[in-house]
C-alpha cells in the first residue's frame, strides 16, 4: 500500500556562481493524507536543509506555494500525493523571477500589476463619515464581488498562460479579474473609459488569446476566463462606440455580467 | 549594509500592520511594512468567520449595542481583560466595519423577508426587516448575546486584507516583503528601528524609524498541532523580549479552537457552529447541551474546547490513527449554504480530509489557535519599556481578550486597534523627532551578525530542527488545555534545558546567499523563550481563568489572580522574570459569573472607586468613538 | 504601459488596440461564415454536378465570384495581418510557447499552436487555390473533377480541407471564449458542438472530394 515516492525537484541558487540549474531526486515514504507540503518539509528536515520553497498557511488559503507539479501549476499544500503518480516532478512557477529552487517572487510581480491597474476602489476615501450608516448594497452583488475577491494571487494562472510566457508585460488573468472586481463594485467611481486606459490594450484584455489554462489551473476555481470575456467584450465595444450602432453595443456589453442584473 | 529611513516601520503586514500603516500614510508620513511573505499571504488571510461589531442590522442582532458587545467581551475574557480597552474596542468596532465597507469590503448584506436559520441543528424562521435591507448582515458566534459577526462568506480575512492592501497601494505604503526583523534597534529608552534579514539574499539590512510597530501575529508555532501558519513563530514578540526591557503580557493565555480538523490541524471556522452546526461524539450523539444547557456549542471557545476534551477523556471520542477526535456536523445546513457561505470549509474538507461535508461528518478536535498574550501595550498601543515602540493585533497584549477571546473579536481587533493605535502613532510622529544613533544600530547589528557567524562556524552541534520538534512536543504534552503543577514544572525544566542547548546550534547544510536553515536557527532560541514564558507563567498562575485551566487549582481566584502576568527576559537568564499588574484600571462590570463554563469563583474585595468608570475616561472614550477625524 | 514606455506625461488616449481586436474578430467571423457557405455550395456536387454548375453560374453571372473572390482573398490577408500581431515570430517566443505547451499538456494551449501553424499553411494554399480557380472561370463540376482526377490536386485538397476546417472550427470556439459567450458553465457543450461541426464539415468535404474523383469527365456533353 505504502509507496516510496520519487520526488524530483528543480534546484538552482542564482546567488551561487557555482550553482547550475539541475534536477535533484529525493525519496520519501508516503503515508496517509500526505500532501506535498508534508513531503517537501520531510525533504528539508531530513535530506537537505537548504532546499528553498514557500509555504505559509498550508491550508490552500494564502497562495504561497504555487509550483509546477508534474507539468501543471498548482498549490503544493493542497495537492495530495495519493492523487499523483509515484514519480513527482516539481518546478518553480515560470514567468516569475526565481529566488531559488522552488521559490519565486510572486509578491513583487503582483504589486507591480496592482500598481499598473490601480487596484483599489477609486472614490473619495476621506469622504467617509463615521456617523452615517454604511451605503446599502444588494447581497447578491456583494457575493459576486467576493467571488472575485477570493483570488489568492498564487500566480498559477499567470504561469499557466502561454501569452504570459511569451510576453512578460502581459497582465494575466488574475490582474484582469481584479479589474473586473472593481468594475462590479459600485463604490468604485471609475467609468468604462478609465478601465479602458488601464487594460484596454494588448498587455491587458486584448492580449488574451483564450487559451483557458488560467481557468483550468485556478486552485480557487474562480471563473477567470468568464471575467476576461466580459471585460474584453465591454472594452472592445467601447472602442467602437460611434462606429457600431449604439443599441447593439448596449445590448451586447453587459450580457452575462453583473450590470445586467444590478443597475448601477 | 543597506540602511533605510522611514517614519513608521511596521513589522508585519497583516491586517493590523497594514491598517496602522495606512493611517500613518494618510496623515502624510512615510510608512514601511516588513513582511516575511507578500502581505496578502499574511495569516490574516486565513481568518474565515468574521468580525464582531454591534451594528444590530440583522433580525437576530436586533437591539444590539456596544454595551452588550462590551459585556460579552468582558465575560469572554473571564474578567482578565483591560476593561478600558475592551470599551474602546466595542465602541469603535461599528465605525471601523463601515469604514472598511467604504473602502471596498464586500460584506454580506441583509436581505429583507423571511429567512431560514439554524440553531443547534434545528431550523427556524425569522424575518429580516425591510428598513435594514442592504445593510451589513451578521452571523452568530460563540459567547455572544446577539448575532453580531460581520462576514463575507467564510473569507472575511481574505476580503478585508485585500481591501487594506489595496489601500496601502493607494497611499504608497512601502512594502518590503520577504524580510524578517531579527532585532530592535534601541538605546534603552527609545526604539528607533530594526535589524532585518532579507529572505531573498540572506543579507542584513537596517531600518531607522521614528516609530516602530510590532504586528507579527501570534506564536502558535511553539505547539506542534496548531491552526497557525508556518510563519506564526512569534518573531515580533521575540524581538521585544530580547530587549530585556519590554515585557510580554499574559503569555500563558493560549486559546485552543474547538474545531481544528484531524489530522491536518487546519481550522474550520466557528461560523460552522454559528450557522447551526453541532458537535457529535462516537455515537453521533450531540453532547454539548448536556454540559452547557444554555449555550451548547456556542459557549466561548475555552469552554467548548474543555468540554470536548472532557468528553473524549470519558471515552466518547472517535478513535483514529491520529488520536481521538469528535465530529462536527453541518450536513443539515444543506448544499447551497455549505458551498456558498461555508465554501472555504467545503474546500478544506474535500481537498485535505477527503470528506464531503454535505454528506459526511468532519473530524475535529481542539487545536492551538490564538495567543491572547503578546507585547504588552497601554491603551494607545505603546509598548511598555521603550518609547517609539508600538504593537497591535494578535502580536500585542492590548488586552481586550484577557484569558479567552471570543470568536470574531480578534479579526475585528486587528482593524479596530489598527485604526485606534494608528491615530496614536500619528500623534506620536507629529510630536517627535528622533536621534538615529549609529551606535545603537551597530550594537544591534553586531549581535545578529555574531549569531549568524556562530551558526555558520563548525562549533555548534545542535540541530535547530530537532530542538524545534522537542519544544513543540513539550508544549503539546505538558502545556495543553488541562494543566497541572507537576506537568508544568516538567515543561519548565525541559525548556530550560532546551534553552541551554539552543545556544549551541550548528548548521547542517551550507548555502551561499539565502539559506532557509539559518532562518529557523535564528528563530528557535527565541521561540523556546516564548514557550518558557508560556509554561512558566502558567506554572505560577495557580488558578483557572478562561483558557488557562489548572486541574490542581480549578477555581477562578479573583482574590489573588485578578491580574496580568508581565514576562521580562534579562540577558543571560535561563528563565523569565515575572511581574504582575492589575487586570484592569477599573471595573465597569465587576467580576462575576460568565453564565457558562461553570466553576467556582474566589471573590475579591475590589475598592469602590475602582468599580465605576472615571469621569475623565468616560468623556475621552466617547470622544474617540465619535471620532470626527 | 511600463516605465520604459511612458515617454509622455500624458499617454495619448487611443482606441486602436480595441478596434484592431474587433476587426480581427469580425474578419474571422466573416471568413468562418464564408468557408462554411463555400463548403456547402461546393458539396452540392454530391447531389449532382448540375446543381453545382447552376450555383456557380449564378455567382458568376452576378459577378459575385469575380468581385467577391479577390475580396475574400483580401479579407484573408487582413485577418492574417491582424492575427499575426499575436503570433510568436521571435524565436524566443516560439520556443517559450512550445516549451510551455509541452509542459502543460493542455489541449486548449496546444490548439492555439495548431491555429498558428494552420494559419501559415492556409495563407499559402488558399491563395494558390483561389488563383487556380479564379483564373479559370467559369467554375464547373467537370473542371474541378478534372483537377482532382488528373491534375494531381487531390493531395493538395486532402491537406487544405482538414486544415482550413479545423482552423475555422477552433477559431469559432476561441472567439466565443474570448468574448465571453463560452463560459465555465457551457464550455463543454460548446466544445462538443465545435468538434461536431468541424468533423461534419470535414466529412462533407471528403465526400465531395470522393464525388469529384468518380465524376465522369465526358458525360456525353
Amino acid at each position: 500500500m505504502s509507496r516510496r515516492l520519487h520526488i524530483e525537484v528543480f534546484r538552482y541558487n542564482p546567488l551561487d556562481p557555482e550553482s547550475k540549474p539541475h534536477m535533484q531526486s529525493f525519496y520519501v515514504n508516503e503515508y496517509d493524507s500526505m500532501t506535498l507540503f508534508i513531503a517537501l518539509n520531510i525533504i528539508r528536515d531530513q535530506h537537505d536543509p537548504t532546499l528553498q520553497f514557500d509555504f505559509c498557511c498550508r491550508a490552500g488559503i494564502c497562495g504561497s506555494c504555487g509550483m509546477v507539479i508534474n507539468g501543471r501549476p498548482g498549490l503544493a499544500c493542497h495537492t495530495q500525493t495519493k492523487d499523483l503518480p509515484e514519480h513527482i516532478v516539481l518546478h518553480p512557477l515560470p514567468v516569475f523571477k526565481l529566488i531559488g529552487d522552488l521559490s519565486v517572487d510572486t509578491g513583487v510581480w503582483f504589486r507591480d500589476a496592482g500598481t499598473r491597474i490601480e487596484a483599489w476602489v477609486h472614490n473619495d476615501h476621506d469622504s467617509f463619515d463615521p456617523t452615517q450608516e454604511e451605503a446599502r448594497m444588494e447581497n447578491a452583488l456583494a457575493n459576486e464581488i467576493f467571488e472575485l475577491d477570493r483570488c489568492v494571487e498564487c500566480g498559477c494562472c499567470i504561469a499557466a498562460c502561454g501569452t504570459a510566457r511569451m510576453r512578460t508585460d502581459f497582465l494575466g488573468a488574475a490582474s484582469i479579474a481584479r479589474v473586473a472586481r472593481f468594475y462590479l463594485d459600485p463604490r468604485d467611481e471609475r467609468n468604462v473609459e478609465n478601465y479602458y486606459e488601464v487594460i484596454g490594450n494588448d498587455q491587458g484584455v486584448f492580449g488574451c488569446m483564450g487559451l483557458l489554462a488560467c481557468e483550468d489551473v485556478c486552485p480557487k476555481h474562480i471563473p477567470l476566463q468568464d471575467q476576461l470575456g466580459i471585460m474584453r467584450r465591454m472594452l472592445a465595444l467601447h472602442s467602437v462606440k460611434g462606429i457600431l450602432p449604439k443599441a447593439l453595443i448596449e445590448k451586447l456589453a453587459h450580457k452575462g455580467c453583473c450590470h445586467e442584473n444590478h443597475k448601477s | 549594509m543597506q540602511i533605510f529611513y522611514t517614519d513608521l516601520l511596521c513589522i508585519g503586514a497583516g491586517l493590523a500592520g497594514e491598517r496602522v500603516a495606512v493611517e500613518a500614510a494618510k496623515a502624510g508620513f512615510d510608512a514601511t511594512c516588513l513582511s516575511i511573505v507578500p502581505p496578502r499571504r499574511s495569516h490574516s488571510s486565513a481568518a474565515q468567520g468574521g468580525m464582531q461589531a454591534a451594528l444590530g442590522n440583522c433580525v437576530m442582532g436586533e437591539g444590539d449595542s456596544p454595551d452588550i458587545h462590551f459585556e460579552d467581551t468582558v465575560k469572554g475574557s473571564d474578567w482578565g481583560c483591560d476593561q478600558e480597552v475592551a470599551r474602546i474596542f466595542a465602541d469603535t468596532a461599528p465605525i471601523v466595519m463601515r469604514e472598511v465597507a467604504h473602502w471596498g469590503v464586500p460584506w454580506n448584506r441583509v436581505e429583507h423577508g423571511p429567512a431560514t436559520y439554524y440553531k443547534g441543528g434545528k431550523p427556524f424562521e425569522a424575518a429580516e426587516s425591510k428598513e435594514k435591507h442592504g445593510l451589513i448582515h451578521a452571523r452568530a458566534f460563540g459567547g455572544t448575546a446577539k448575532w453580531r459577526t460581520c462576514y463575507t462568506a467564510d473569507g472575511t480575512g481574505r476580503s478585508v486584507l485585500n481591501t487594506l492592501d489595496s489601500m496601502c497601494l493607494r497611499y504608497n505604503v512601502n512594502i518590503h516583503d520577504r524580510t524578517q526583523a531579527e532585532a530592535l534597534i534601541h538605546d534603552g529608552e527609545n526604539c528607533i528601528g530594526a535589524i532585518v534579514r532579507c529572505l531573498r539574499t540572506g543579507e542584513l539590512m537596517a531600518y531607522f524609524a521614528t516609530a516602530t510597530l510590532i504586528a507579527t501575529g501570534g506564536y502558535g508555532r511553539i505547539y506542534k498541532a496548531t491552526t497557525n501558519a508556518v510563519i506564526c513563530d512569534g518573531g515580533g514578540q521575540i524581538a521585544a523580549l530580547d530587549t530585556g526591557i519590554v515585557p510580554l503580557g499574559n503569555m500563558e493565555a493560549i486559546q485552543f479552537h474547538p474545531t481544528g480538523t484531524v489530522p491536518t490541524d487546519i481550522l474550520v471556522t466557528e461560523g460552522c457552529r454559528g450557522d447551526g452546526g453541532t458537535l457529535l461524539d462516537v455515537n453521533e450523539y450531540r453532547f454539548m447541551p448536556d454540559y452547557e444547557p444554555e449555550k451548547a456549542e456556542l459557549a466561548s471557545r475555552d469552554v467548548v474546547s474543555r468540554r470536548m476534551q472532557e468528553h473524549m477523556a470519558k471515552g466518547h471520542g472517535v478513535k483514529s490513527p491520529y488520536g481521538d477526535h469528535l465530529w462536527l456536523d453541518i450536513r443539515h445546513l444543506g448544499e447551497k449554504h455549505i458551498t456558498t457561505k461555508l465554501r472555504e470549509v467545503y474546500d478544506i474538507c474535500t481537498s485535505f480530509l477527503g470528506v464531503n461535508p454535505i454528506s459526511d461528518l468532519i473530524p475535529v478536535r481542539p487545536t492551538q489557535h490564538y495567543s491572547m498574550g503578546g507585547v504588552r501595550t497601554n491603551k494607545d498601543g505603546a509598548a511598555y519599556g521603550l518609547s517609539g515602540l508600538f504593537s497591535a493585533g494578535e502580536a500585542a497584549c492590548w488586552d481586550m481578550h484577557g484569558f479567552n477571546r471570543l470568536g470574531g473579536n480578534s479579526l475585528a481587533e486587528t482593524v479596530v486597534a489598527g485604526r485606534y493605535v494608528g491615530k496614536k502613532v500619528v500623534e506620536f510622529l507629529k510630536g517627535h523627532s528622533v536621534d538615529f544613533k549609529q551606535s545603537a544600530l551597530r550594537d544591534a547589528h553586531a549581535k545578529i551578525e555574531e549569531r549568524i557567524k556562530r551558526l555558520s562556524g563548525s562549533s555548534g552541534k545542535e540541530s535547530a530542527i530537532v530542538l524545534r520538534d522537542e519544544m513543540q512536543d513539550i508544549m503539546m504534552d505538558y502545556v495543553g488545555i488541562f494543566r497541572n503543577g507537576k506537568d508544568l514544572q516538567t515543561a519548565v525544566d525541559k525548556l530550560e534545558e532546551l534553552h541551554a542547548r539552543s545556544m549551541n546550534i550548528g548548521l547542517q547544510g551550507k548555502a551561499i546567499g539565502f539559506n532557509p536553515e539559518i532562518s529557523l536557527a535564528l528563530r528557535i532560541p527565541g521561540m523556546i523563550k516564548l514557550a518558557q514564558c508560556t509554561a512558566f507563567g502558567a506554572l505560577q498562575r495557580t488558578e483557572s481563568r478562561g483558557a488557562h485551566t489548572r486541574e490542581d487549582h480549578p477555581e477562578r481566584n479573583d482574590k489573588d489572580w485578578l491580574n496580568r502576568t508581565l514576562a521580562y527576559w534579562k540577558d543571560g537568564d535561563s528563565l523569565p522574570t515575572l511581574k504582575y499588574e492589575d487586570a484592569s484600571p477599573y471595573f465597569e462590570i465587576p467580576p462575576g459569573e460568565r453564565g457558562y463554563g461553570g466553576g467556582k469563583i474566589i471573590h475579591a474585595d475590589i475598592p469602590a472607586e475602582k468599580l465605576h468608570v472615571p469621569e475623565s475616561n468616560a468623556s475621552d472614550n466617547a470622544a474617540s468613538a465619535e471620532d470626527t477625524k | 504601459m511600463n516605465s520604459s514606455t511612458i515617454t509622455l506625461h500624458a499617454p495619448a488616449k487611443t482606441k486602436t488596440q480595441g478596434r484592431l481586436d474587433v476587426l480581427q474578430m469580425i474578419s474571422g467571423v466573416l471568413l468562418i461564415l464564408f468557408l462554411w457557405a463555400h463548403m456547402l455550395l461546393v458539396s452540392s456536387v454530391i447531389i449532382g454536378p448540375g446543381v453545382m454548375n447552376a450555383i456557380a453560374w449564378f455567382f458568376e453571372e452576378t459577378y459575385m465570384a469575380q468581385v467577391g473572390g479577390p475580396l475574400i482573398g483580401l479579407l484573408i490577408f487582413v485577418h492574417f495581418l491582424l492575427a499575426a500581431r499575436k503570433m510568436p515570430w521571435k524565436t524566443s517566443e516560439s520556443e517559450a510557447f512550445i516549451k510551455h505547451s509541452v509542459m502543460m499538456k493542455h489541449r486548449d494551449t496546444w490548439m492555439w499552436l495548431a491555429q498558428v501553424a494552420t494559419a501559415l499553411i492556409i495563407l499559402v494554399m488558399a491563395f494558390i487555390h483561389m488563383w487556380v480557380v479564379l483564373t479559370d472561370l467559369p467554375i464547373t463540376a467537370v473542371k474541378s473533377a478534372a483537377r482532382i482526377q488528373h491534375g494531381g490536386w487531390l493531395p493538395f485538397y486532402l491537406v487544405l480541407l482538414p486544415i482550413a476546417e479545423s482552423h475555422v472550427g477552433i477559431g469559432f470556439y476561441r472567439i466565443g471564449v474570448k468574448y465571453g459567450v463560452i463560459t465555465a458553465d457551457n464550455r463543454n457543450w460548446y466544445k462538443r458542438k465545435e468538434y461536431a461541426l468541424m468533423g461534419g464539415f470535414i466529412v462533407i468535404g471528403l465526400i465531395t472530394l470522393v464525388r469529384f474523383m468518380y465524376l465522369p469527365l465526358y458525360s456525353g456533353m
